[in-house]
């Protein structure tokens, strides 16, 4: 196996940090999140599953695509590109499979999302395998491992005394030229993946149940909040507005922006004129997970759940997908 | 945490009974989690009435679900008749439902439980328990309590209290300069995610259209950043002033551990030196804003 040295690692990506966006974990007050770091003394190594996943930056929470100006009868309009290279480190290999989720509908289906396509261009995704299944964690279950390299373009592996370094893609060769590696002799150790499967059930087994009562019974409990939504990594609604920045004399500025949104909320399916087809809480959760087993994979190719746990240990009423996924398996 | 047995056993006997006479459609109370502790769970069946339980675990506010049964089911019938579980700092949303005419007396029937402190996950007591000394509900129509000589537990002297400590975070928070508590909240708002759950999970909270969610972004747009969160936490807080009822809900069920509640619990002092009021104590409390006085006048 190949072998760096965290010491080798920490160099190395100090020096990914001089040209590109560094995204790594990071303690931001106790909780930790992917986030942009200027060196290797701000990320952290040993971790389990950060709080949110990272589609954040790939699909910002916040997003400006476009820029107008008006000013007198002159409009000007400056679309806005992420342009600069950027390295996801220590992502976990559900984040990565998250994001193939996400491109089965934004870049395989016509017509591209073309932002998101940018961001995917500039973006390489470096993993580290997690040793252990965490809390709620059901990857397993859903196609992926802790130590899966599919989706990544360089996997790392905890191994005694640094890291095991794996390259997936061109892509990860490339970025890994910089890395002082040398060659060992043995194997990574496998992960612990030792966590109860859960059952999938395929879309047409869904279709006769979306009238059971099973959708009042977890429902009724939701918040209708969209904590689910957003810490997930397959989940990719957004809403667009178009926002004033600046107004002075004879001077108009506007920004279009694209911002995440949750079929979970209250008003996600409003309509025009008011009508809400989906009223209730229970009948909003049921879209959710719908749109996981049933609608994502018919529509677009995967299931919509890579199994990372985050919504189970995060929902404040105990809504647990695990166990929904369980009783539609038993019907 | 062990279930209370004697009180669970309570529980389960008052709602079967109310099911089975068709006094209430639904109860609306505490199961097992399967992922341990507690979450809320509605009961409609009778035979249902053993999934119900009482522990320290009971930590969520079940008064925010009574929102959903405001509105019949089907149109042209009656809302629903409901009973609801809820501990002492509970039972106060209830008081400033039905002061806010939200939701009709003769609709909720209320099942009190004599609370000895509920616990978050990491099994301390919960921060809103060492700040009260309530033990019985300021409003139920039956309560669930162990007896003490025939009577019911009442509230224990604040000097009494093992549990009680006071507002220490609170006091932290208001000796910092200006700039230092600007900065405070500023790192803390960053984090948030906007996900609303603080605004779901709370009882005051139920505008029909939120103003920081109205299509035309008249106060604040949709964007996820940090101007936006800044005026949505303030916002909040001040449209609970003299309402909110410190069940740190909103704390609890934050994501991102924001330390939310400080901000009401600054206002619900600010109100209750100004003006002596303390939202859902009493009943018949007319709310705060609703009430015009003298100059100078207590209301």
């Amino acid at each position: 196996m190949k072998f760096a040295t965290l010491d080798g690692l920490q160099a190395w990506l100090d020096h990914l940090a001089q040209g590109m966006d560094l995204i790594a974990p990071h303690d931001v007050d106790g909780h930790v999140l992917y986030r942009p770091v200027a060196s290797s003394d701000e990320i952290l190594f040993d971790y389990e599953r950060p709080e949110l996943s990272a589609k954040d930056y790939l699909l910002p929470a916040t997003e400006t695509l476009l820029r107008v100006k008006k000013q007198g009868d002159e409009v000007t309009q400056e679309q806005v590109l992420p342009d600069r290279q950027q390295v996801l480190f220590g992502i976990r290999p559900c984040d990565a499979h998250g994001m193939m989720v996400i491109d089965a509908l934004f870049l395989e289906q016509d017509p591209p999302d073309f932002y998101y396509g940018q961001h995917r261009e500039r973006t390489t995704l470096v993993g580290l395998a997690c040793r252990q299944m965490w809390e709620g964690c059901f990857c397993t279950s859903v196609g992926g491992a802790p130590d899966d390299p599919t989706h990544l373009d360089v996997l790392l592996r905890e191994v005694d005394g640094g890291y095991a370094v794996e390259a997936v893609t061109e892509k990860g060769t490339v970025l890994l030229k910089g890395l002082a590696l040398e060659e060992r002799e043995g194997e990574p150790p496998s992960p612990v993946a030792d966590a109860e499967p859960v059952p999938v059930t395929p879309p047409e087994k869904w279709r006769p149940l979306f009238e059971d009562q099973m959708w009042m019974r977890h429902g009724e409990r939701c918040l209708s909040c969209r904590i689910c939504t957003y810490v997930c990594p397959t989940c990719r609604c957004f809403d667009v507005t178009d926002r004033e920045v600046e107004v002075r004399a004879g001077v108009t500025r506007i920004e279009r922006i694209r911002v995440w949104d949750a079929c979970t909320s209250t008003n996600y399916r409003r309509v025009a004129g008011g009508h809400n087809p989906r009223p209730t809480k229970p009948e909003r959760l049921r879209n959710r997970f719908y749109c996981k087993f049933c609608y994502y994979p018919e529509d677009f190719g995967p299931l919509g759940c890579v199994g990372c746990g985050r919504c189970v240990v995060s929902c404040p009423v105990d809504i647990d997908i695990t166990e929904v996924m369980r009783d539609v398996a038993e019907r | 945490m062990a279930i209370n047995e004697p009180l669970t056993q309570q529980l389960r006997d008052q709602a079967r009974q109310f099911l089975e006479d068709g006094q209430v459609e639904c109860v609306i109370g505490y199961e097992a989690s399967p992922r341990g502790g507690a979450r809320p769970v509605f009961v409609y069946d009778p035979a249902e009435a053993d999934h119900l339980i009482w522990s320290p675990d009971c930590i969520h506010n079940l008064v925010t679900y009574l929102h959903d049964k405001k509105k019949p089911r089907k149109r042209g019938e009656e809302p629903p008749r409901v009973a609801v579980v809820v501990k002492p700092c509970d039972s106060r949303a209830v008081n400033v439902l039905l002061a806010e005419q939200q939701i009709e007396r003769e609709r909720v029937l209320i099942i009190g439980v004599a609370c000895e402190g509920v616990h978050g996950e990491t099994g301390e007591p919960a921060a809103r328990c060492v700040r009260c000394t309530d033990r019985v509900p300021v409003i139920y129509d039956v309560l669930v309590c162990e007896t003490q000589n025939g009577e019911p537990p009442g509230a224990i002297p604040a000097e009494e209290d093992a549990l009680f400590q006071g507002d220490a975070d609170l006091a932290r928070i208001e000796e910092m300069e200006p700039t230092e508590r600007l900065a405070f909240w500023l790192r803390e708002f960053d984090r948030c995610i906007r996900c609303y759950a603080c605004r779901q999970v709370c009882p005051g909270c139920y505008c029909t259209t939120c103003m920081f969610e109205r299509d035309d972004g008249l106060w604040v747009d949709i964007g996820i950043e940090l101007p936006q969160k800044h005026v949505f936490h303030l916002g909040r807080a001040l449209h609970l002033a003299g309402r909110c009822v410190e069940c740190d809900e909103c704390e609890r069920v934050c994501p991102m551990g924001l330390p939310l509640s400080l901000l009401n619990r600054r206002l619900v002092r600010e109100v209750e030196d100004l003006y002596g009021h303390r939202a859902g104590r009493e009943e018949a409390l007319t709310p705060l804003l609703f009430e015009l006085g003298e100059e100078g006048s207590p209301i």
